[in-house]
């Protein structure tokens, strides 16, 4: 084995293609669980697009929505970890506080999506206007709660902890990392599986996902069939915005235990971004969000940990601002060529309006 | 309206470069600039004509931070806290604070200070050295404390050098400007004595927020350096957050934690882990704390400045950032402040390594000798704390 690997490896360029498979075959496994960590608020973040622009509704206000549940999170945490901050159980670190503060992350995402829905559809608002707004305006009036709510330093609510599958199962051969992936983590990152795999099914085979798809290519059609299409975006834009929460609570209260101002980074655009490359469905878009993130990983992973031989040589002569740049390009390169052209909802932004009855 | 699918197509393209490159990296010693851009100074304009106070009790104090965040347990919020002893010191109100967006906002938020007649500036971070030599430049009423911003590099006029030759004398061509700089690399060699005493596998790390900021690689050089003294077979694996000065270099704990985490997948036996990148780096000592090895924090106490993570911080390397803001407003007041760069190391008792709190019985007695007799020779000036290459990270 050991011979036919070495063999491999020194076919002239092949052979590094063979090395770097081999880099890849040895690295990913272990650093799997911290790939689906990082890609959880952008696939959480894609899914609340999906739900707003299948029924034919562009939210681009993600991103605001994120910061401001990150914030809530974190703030109702501060507040009720006096309190009810203990004890925290053994699995998944839960103490009162921190599900109310979760609560209460989500309950600002909806509050907020309903605006957005409020605008957009009744208000027959410019949609990407209003979603531009909620960016804006979660930035700045998270960013000066902030700055007053931190001056006393206050002690945050801690955050949930990883669940730690048996050793057993995550040294299984060949699937063993993927359990490890799913499995060792937060509650937050771990319901994102089950989300997206419902997401999905309902979306494409259920009464539900009929609609919602009938409303966000032909609304007109779907009103002469009988269905509420202002009803039915309401409920999908408010709905999308639990996602969003869940992508701003997954920031502030596991993958840390603090917010801070314009904490979300870009991750909700580059949510958006998934959706596309998913063609706006729910597998695709986290399939888009794990591919993110792994070439993030194995970017970094490549700059400290850089595979020896014939590969690290040629590897190490390239610009190592390049492994940064390596999750975005390979977003590009994807978005333009390997997903073709993709086909939004037929009505997607557009306002709807009834036609008055005669 | 209608939105097409390349329009949409190239707006998430747009996303993507946009969040990728949120700030351009522009005037920073550490970067080669190919083509100098025309004018830093642009846009900065003179406020009114402002004479010192007489009466510093009455003098307005303001301060701009960094991108990012005041509160960050961190740099700048004790860089502020300094800003607030020293203005209590001298009897003033308490002092304003701004924090910049991003880059584009430095000189915009200067300029409001300036234009409102401030009697001191304070301006916090490395990246704000050249606006703050325009606008104390263009300003000679009015007092600049700049921090972490030397060597002050300017040409004979006086105006920010971007070639970075350097010709001019600071201190007489600005004499308002106060800079303060410290010696990092002493503070880092004294944690990498302490990470080197507690490693049992003879491997250690530490996490920089980009190789762009002079002072994060400083400390890291001295962290290494200071290893290699006690053991000079460890190994220590630096790395490096990013590259440019986008918001993961400092500002983004959650990337950090996980970037902290593949670091120590991918480098299985480091077992102390420290950390030289602002807000980033508190999700660096998340990822030590989780993996049950030790943290060493930076600038401040991070003990106390990020109890969160008290489970494995066994000490932080640190300058004395408060005290020495503090003073340097004290001394404007007093009419001895020296303009030009000041420099704060061992000599004068600014840098060192924090308690160690509930982890002192970890530090055994000898290990607290290598660390006097370091800190002595640092004093002494007979101690080699950073290599030739001194504050330049790696490509």
């Amino acid at each position: 084995m050991d011979q036919l690997i070495t063999a491999l490896y020194s076919i002239p360029l092949l052979g590094l293609v063979f090395q770097m498979a081999g880099y890849l075959i040895a690295i990913v496994p272990p650093i799997s669980p911290i790939i689906l960590r990082s890609a959880t608020p952008i696939a959480f973040g894609a899914l609340c697009g999906v739900m707003c622009e299948r029924s034919g509704v562009v939210n681009i206000g993600i991103e605001g929505t994120m910061l401001a549940s990150a914030f809530t999170g974190w703030v109702v945490g501060v507040a009720l970890a006096p309190t009810l901050g203990t004890p925290a159980t053994e699995l998944f670190g839960l103490t009162p506080a921190l599900v109310i503060a979760l609560i209460a992350a989500i309950g600002v995402a909806l509050a907020i999506s309903a605006l957005h829905a409020w605008l957009s559809i009744s208000v027959r608002a410019d949609q990407i206007i209003s979603g531009t707004i909620i960016n804006i305006a979660a930035f700045g009036v998270t960013g000066y709660l902030n700055s007053i709510i931190a001056k006393s330093s206050p002690t945050s609510a801690g955050a949930f902890s990883a669940f730690q599958p048996p050793t057993a199962l995550t040294d299984l051969p060949v699937v063993g990392w993927l359990i490890g992936m799913f499995f060792a983590q937060g509650p937050i990152s771990m319901s994102l599986i089950v989300f997206v795999i419902a997401l999905q099914i309902l979306l494409f085979r259920s009464r539900w996902g009929l609609r919602t798809r009938a409303v966000g290519e032909h609304p007109k059609a779907a009103e002469t069939v009988g269905i509420d299409v202002i009803l039915v975006r309401y409920r999908n834009v408010i709905a999308g915005g639990l996602f969003a929460g869940l992508a701003g609570a997954s920031l502030a209260m596991e993958a840390t235990n603090s917010f801070q101002a314009g904490m979300t980074a870009g991750r909700g655009f580059i949510a958006l971004a998934a959706m596309i490359v998913g063609r706006w469905t729910p597998v695709g878009s986290l399939l888009a969000a794990l591919l993110f993130s792994s070439f993030l990983a194995i970017g970094q992973a490549l700059s400290f940990a850089p595979p020896s031989g014939q590969l690290g040589d040629v590897l190490s002569s390239l610009p190592s601002q390049l492994y940064d740049a390596l999750p975005y390009i390979v977003t590009i390169i994807i978005l333009a060529g390997v997903v073709g052209r993709t086909r939004p909802p037929a009505a997607d932004g557009q306002p709807y309006e009834r036609e008055a009855a005669t | 309206m209608r939105i097409r699918p390349a329009g949409l197509a190239l707006f998430a393209g747009m996303a993507i470069v946009l969040s990728a490159c949120s700030s351009s990296s522009t005037g920073n010693a550490a970067s080669p600039s190919a083509t100098p851009p025309p004018d830093p100074c642009a846009g900065v304009t003179a406020g009114k004509a402002h004479t010192a106070p007489t009466d510093w009790s009455k003098a307005k104090i303001g301060v701009v931070t960094d991108i990012g965040t005041l509160n960050d347990k961190n740099f700048n919020e004790y860089s502020f806290k300094g800003a607030e002893d020293g203005a209590t010191a001298l009897g003033a109100a308490a002092p304003q604070s701004v924090v910049p967006k991003d880059q584009s906002d430095y000189k915009k938020d200067i300029q409001t200070y300036v234009d409102q007649g401030y009697d001191i500036i304070t301006t916090v971070g490395f990246n704000l050295a050249t606006p703050t030599t325009c606008f104390a430049k263009a300003n000679p009423g009015i007092w600049f404390v700049g921090v972490d911003q030397s060597p002050i590099c300017v040409t004979p006029q006086g105006a920010p050098d971007t070639t970075f030759a350097c010709k001019g004398d600071a201190k007489t061509l600005i004499p308002n400007y106060v800079s303060l700089a410290f010696q990092e690399d002493q503070a880092g060699y004294l944690a990498g004595i302490v990470a080197a005493s507690l490693s049992k596998s003879g491997e250690i790390g530490a996490i920089g927020g980009t190789t762009l900021c002079a002072p994060c690689v400083r400390y890291i050089q001295g962290y290494t350096l200071g290893a290699q003294s006690v053991n000079p077979n460890i190994k220590v694996t630096p790395a490096y957050v990013t590259r440019d000065f986008s918001a993961k270099a400092f500002q983004d704990q959650a990337g950090g934690k996980a970037f902290a985490e593949n670091y120590l997948t991918t480098n299985p036996k480091v077992d102390v882990l420290f950390q030289v990148a602002g807000l980033t780096g508190n999700g660096v000592l998340d990822a030590a704390c989780a993996k049950n090895i030790y943290g060493i924090g930076v600038d401040v106490d991070q003990y106390l400045s990020y109890p969160a993570a008290d489970k494995c911080i066994v000490t932080s390397a640190e300058k004395k950032l408060q005290k020495e803001v503090s003073d340097a407003l004290k001394a404007i007041g007093g009419g001895t402040a020296v303009a030009g760069d000041n420099t704060f190391n061992a000599k004068n008792d600014a840098i060192g390594v924090s308690d160690f709190h509930d982890k002192a019985s970890l530090i055994t007695a000898d290990t607290k000798a290598k660390l006097a007799a370091a800190f002595a020779a640092m004093k002494a000036g007979t101690l080699t704390t950073c290599p030739t290459d001194c504050g330049v990270g790696p490509k």
